[in-house]
């Protein structure tokens, strides 16, 4: 994943840095979201805690919505999941929590 | 490239560190997503490093420091 972001040769030394990050960044991101579930007297993470996090971290803003991010990196099976859709027959999928 | 997400070696990596928590919905597809964004992010970063120094290939220091400003960035 990372080889095909950065579109120039890699080192093998700078891969290994690469997974090390990875494990920091995991762990960096399960505090945070242990954080936001218990403050919500939670115990499951919810989509809108990543939503909170991604805000935070300046990914979301007012001009870049979730829904583009969604659009733009993961395939269309996920992103049926993820964004409703409305089908024919007037009928939203998957359903909106109310 | 695979495009494919692994979701329960997502939800396992997540486990190891809280083992407490559970992942409602398809919160796991939008941890994968924001992981997307990282990676994205520091591919980015090492990339101006490396161009700055004139280098054709990414080295280790410039994983190194750009690694640096982007987990300081992405903490929640």
């Amino acid at each position: 994943m990372f080889t095909h972001y950065v579109k120039m040769p890699v080192t093998k030394e700078a891969l290994e840095v690469v997974e090390r990050c990875m494990n920091v960044y995991f762990k960096q991101l399960s505090n945070d979201l242990d954080a936001y579930a218990t403050h919500a007297r939670r115990k499951m993470v919810d989509p809108a805690d990543l939503e909170l996090l991604m805000k935070r971290q300046g990914l979301i803003t007012d001009k870049m919505p979730l829904h583009v991010l969604v659009e733009r990196h993961l395939p269309f099976e996920y992103r049926k999941l993820l964004i409703p859709i409305a089908t024919s027959g007037n009928k939203v999928i998957p359903q909106k929590p109310t | 490239m695979k495009r494919t997400v692994p979701r329960s070696t997502l939800k396992n990596l997540l486990k190891k560190h809280k083992p407490q928590l559970r992942l409602g919905g398809n919160a796991d597809l939008l941890v994968h997503l924001n992981f997307l964004l990282f990676l994205f992010r520091l591919a980015e970063e090492a990339r101006t490093k490396a161009i700055e120094e004139k280098s054709k290939i990414i080295k280790y220091e410039h994983v190194v420091s750009s690694a640096k400003i982007i987990l300081k960035k992405s903490r929640g």
